[in-house]
């Protein structure tokens, strides 16, 4: 038996203020005797006057407890768990997601999971098939379905939780889009901590998780600007109870900072203080919670961030001052437009310059259309304004284009890409592609005031970083593409050590996602770089176990952290039990609710006969 | 279901007795099992030997007696003299006391009518045979009484007097008869009336009367509603007599605990009647006091 809303049983305290009601109101009528001798006479009279007598012997009253009683449990949405008829099919929905990572379910939330999935797939009956998902970042089909326990059996130990929030109501839309027959069953593993579980039909869910007791850091990352740099914290506490935790930060291992954060439920702190130099910085929190991944984060503290930068130019004061203020590896300027001489820069920048065909690279055009990209421009347009621009896009973020005025542009009629941009014509174009991540500006800098605004070396800012590959920042599941630099292959170092090979395709290495957060190195001929991969979204620390739909209910549902985690329920991942996914909750609420009408009309039925017989 | 009715002297249940049946009553006469002792000749043989027609008894002669009572023959074959001894016929004092409290009230009739009528016949029998009758309604006390009458003309002021008793007050028959009884100035015949439902006990006062050496004569008036109650629910019973209440759950259980209450108080007044040799009879208000009078009484010895 299993209560999906077990809160709602304070309901039944009704039932006493209903009895205690009934005693007050007892409404005997008043009946002239000849004499009452022989009625005290009666032993029944002594008993029938006392209170609980009266009680016990009212149908009507015991009709109305029952009415409430069924009420109640029927809102308390009452289940019996069962062993489901095997279906056709059974897929299993592994949540990957960062709580599932946490130790309040031993040893983990995941470990857990997969173990009862493992003793799902023991129990398959002859002929029966099972496929694998994994709700990480993105669903994954591990294994269609197949009849070959091995194959499950490895894809399971394989799977790993991810260190971000897992797509659960994508992974389970894509398992009920494997066609898992008509009987198929599609049993998901998960803590719901994230909430919006789909409540389709034959959709079967295991809940895990007993505790909400987390602290993570949401944020590490280093900020410039030209006052100095500054490193951001951000702790949240994601449980119910206060926590005094200490912070310290290190740079390449040495303490660089210490602080201790107080913080209530729910509460977050940002922490900044000042840093300066190279190297890794690490945060940690000491403390000693359900989910110690995310005590801990990494952040790359470069000084020239920036790739470096060649300007072709016939001479422009702005670029070059701006180049001069940002925190590029290296600034270098030429007149002549020479590809040959452009393989040791991250960004070219092309200012009015005509060009061939662009080789593989990273360019910041600026009023000149190379020939092979798919843009082209058919004249010059004058006073074109700028109507929208893409507030969203990387480039763009924090540049304000409001006051900006443009005497002429190039008429640009892009062909791919897309317009970040625009007035009457786009002025603002971005594209990667065959080997080329391009940023294209239709106008000259002197034809516009925007040089004169603030907008200009934010916008600069953004675009060097975005065409050198971003910051070296990013979050788990990201994938991040880098500019090969010309360089043909790198290998990939994970914070584990664990090396990958990766091949530069069209000019750029495209990283495999992030599964852990920490640390990456990149390792090229063109250089190495270092990646701070932190989780990936702000609610990955939220381990709360949540709500999932009552349809198909599996097994206990357990509440935070007023629950220890020795209640999960034994069945769940003890060896030898009946493995919760081939049980299905079979609802009682509808026959409670037959229950409650019943009495209540019966209560109705008798007391209406009562009355008739009295009158 | 109304059990109780108030009095209502317009009721039919007034008309005491119809002609017919007084007819029936002039056959009849009240029995007494004891030699009574009466102030006038009557038609009852006394404990007085004397004046009567029906010899009792010879005793040996004694200075004084009256010579017109010597047996001759005897005195002229034995050479002594006795006397012959008569029973004296002498009249019966009949002393009918009936329960006018409110309780009487209830059933239909009511108890209180079929007393009336019994009390009706019962006297216009003892009238019609020149017994003395005596009648006193009692409630927690003597109430209105009728002295002693005597002979078939009374009849009329005994009716009178039956047809104005309205039920009301309490019932306490002990203090009644402990009255009446202080104020009766000879023995005879004391027939009670009443449904006994008597808070009070009563039983020493009877003891009394059969010190005083009464025939006693009880009959137990009850309505149908105290033999077999139509109650249900939760109820609050409440005394007519004494306004105290009960509150009971009238449902099966009750109603059987209730019989066995009843049964109990039937066997202690059967018993202690049976052990005192008091005569008694037990009815409900709806019999009619015909088929009382002309077959009950007289099977219980009450009327020949």
């Amino acid at each position: 038996m299993t209560l999906g809303s077990p809160a709602s049983l304070w309901g039944l305290l009704a039932i006493p203020l209903l009895v205690a009601l009934y005693l007050l109101r007892v409404r005997r009528r008043e009946h002239l005797v000849s004499s009452i001798l022989l009625w005290q006479r009666s032993a029944s009279t002594r008993t029938g006057s006392r209170p609980w007598y009266r009680v016990e012997r009212s149908l009507l009253l015991v009709l109305q407890i029952l009415a409430v009683a069924a009420i109640v449990a029927g809102l308390a949405r009452p289940a019996v768990v069962g062993r489901a008829p095997a279906g056709d099919d059974l897929f299993l929905v592994l949540d990957a997601s960062l709580s599932m990572r946490a130790r309040d379910v031993v040893p983990t939330r995941f470990h857990r999971a997969r173990a009862e999935a493992l003793e799902v797939v023991a129990r398959l009956r002859a002929g029966q098939r099972a496929g694998v998902v994994l709700a990480g970042p993105r669903p994954l089909v591990l294994v269609p379905l197949t009849g070959d326990r091995s194959r499950l059996r490895a894809a399971l130990g394989a799977a790993e939780p991810w260190d971000t929030v897992g797509d659960v109501a994508g992974a389970v839309s894509l398992a009920a889009a494997q066609q898992p027959g008509p009987r198929g069953r599609i049993v998901v593993w998960t803590d719901a901590a994230q909430g919006g579980l789909p409540a389709l039909s034959r959709v079967a869910y295991r809940l895990l998780g007993t505790s909400d007791d987390n602290v993570g850091i949401t944020r590490f990352r280093v900020l410039r600007d030209p006052g100095g740099t500054e490193a951001v914290v951000r702790v949240q506490n994601f449980g119910s109870r206060a926590w005094d935790i200490p912070l310290e930060v290190s740079r390449d291992g040495t303490p660089i900072y210490r602080t201790a954060l107080a913080l209530a439920a729910g509460e977050s702190r940002t922490v900044v203080f000042p840093v300066s130099g190279a190297g890794v910085l690490r945060a940690r929190l000491q403390i000693r919670d359900a989910l110690p991944e995310d005590d801990q984060a990494v952040a790359v503290l470069d000084p020239t961030p920036l790739p470096p930068v060649l300007l072709v130019s016939p001479g422009n004061p702005y670029i070059e001052k701006v180049l001069a203020l940002l925190p590029v590896a290296r600034a270098a300027e030429t007149r002549t437009a020479d590809p040959s001489t452009w393989a040791g820069f991250g960004v070219v920048i092309l200012d009015r310059v005509a060009t061939g065909p662009l080789p593989p690279g990273n360019y910041l055009l600026i009023g000149t259309v190379p020939p092979n990209l798919p843009m082209s421009a058919s004249g010059v347009v004058p006073r074109p304004g700028i109507a929208t621009w893409d507030r969203t896009d990387p480039v763009l973020r924090y540049v304000t284009l409001d006051d900006v005025r443009v005497d002429r542009a190039l008429a640009l009629a892009p062909e791919e890409g897309r317009v970040l941009a625009e007035g009457r014509v786009p002025l603002l174009w971005a594209y990667e592609g065959r080997g080329v991540r391009a940023l294209l500006l239709g106008f000259a800098l002197e034809d516009s005031d925007l040089p004169l605004h603030v907008a200009f070396p934010v916008l600069m800012a953004n675009s060097l970083a975005w065409l050198g590959g971003g910051t070296a920042e990013a979050g788990a599941g990201e994938i991040l593409q880098v500019p090969a630099a010309g360089a043909e292959e790198a290998v990939v170092t994970t914070p584990e050590g664990r090396r990958q090979r990766v091949h530069a395709v069209d000019g750029a290495f495209v990283l495999p996602p992030f599964i852990r957060a920490g640390l990456y190195h990149l390792a090229s001929p063109a250089g190495d770089r270092q990646f701070a991969v932190g989780t990936g979204s702000a609610r990955a620390g939220m381990i709360r176990p949540g709500e999932v739909p009552g349809a198909q209910v599996v097994a206990t549902e357990i509440p935070a952290t007023r629950i220890p985690a020795a209640q999960v329920s034994p069945a769940s991942g003890s060896a030898g039990s009946v493995p919760d996914a081939l049980l299905t909750r079979i609802s009682l609420w509808p026959w409670l609710l037959v229950a409650a009408i019943a009495a209540a009309v019966g209560e109705w039925a008798l007391a209406t006969h009562r009355r008739g017989a009295e009158a | 279901m109304a059990s109780f009715l108030p009095p209502d002297s317009t009721a039919p249940e007034a008309v005491l007795l119809d002609p017919g049946f007084l007819q029936k009553l002039e056959m009849l006469s009240l029995v007494s099992r004891r030699r009574v002792r009466g102030d006038q000749r009557g038609e009852r043989r006394s404990t007085l030997r004397g004046r009567g027609i029906e010899f009792a008894d010879y005793r040996a002669y004694e200075p004084g007696d009256d010579y017109r009572y010597i047996d001759w023959n005897i005195a002229s074959r034995l050479d002594r003299l006795f006397v012959k001894l008569f029973s004296e016929e002498e009249d019966l004092d009949v002393l009918l006391l009936l329960d006018a409290s409110a309780s009487m009230a209830a059933g239909t009739p009511s108890k209180l009518a079929l007393a009336k009528s019994l009390a009706a016949a019962i006297g216009y029998i003892g009238l019609v045979n020149l017994d003395r009758i005596g009648v006193t309604a009692f409630t927690s006390g003597p109430g209105p009484r009728l002295g002693r009458l005597r002979g078939r003309a009374r009849a009329f002021d005994l009716f009178r007097f039956l047809g104005g008793l309205h039920p009301s007050g309490q019932t306490d028959l002990a203090r009644a008869l402990r009255h009446v009884l202080a104020e009766a100035r000879r023995r005879g015949l004391l027939v009670v009336m009443s449904d006994f439902l008597d808070p009070h006990t009563y039983e020493e006062a009877l003891l009394l009367a059969r010190h005083h050496r009464f025939q006693t004569f009880l009959i137990h008036i009850l309505a149908e509603e105290e033999l077999a109650p139509r109650l249900g629910g939760d109820l609050r019973l409440v005394d007519v007599e004494t306004r105290r209440a009960v509150e009971v759950t009238a449902d099966a259980e009750m109603l059987r605990a209730y019989a066995d209450a009843r049964d109990a108080f039937f066997r202690h007044i059967e018993r202690f009647c049976f052990r005192h040799g008091i005569e008694y009879l037990r009815t409900v208000s709806s019999v009619a006091p015909e088929t009382l009078v002309l077959h009950y009484l007289r099977q219980a010895g009450l009327l020949r």
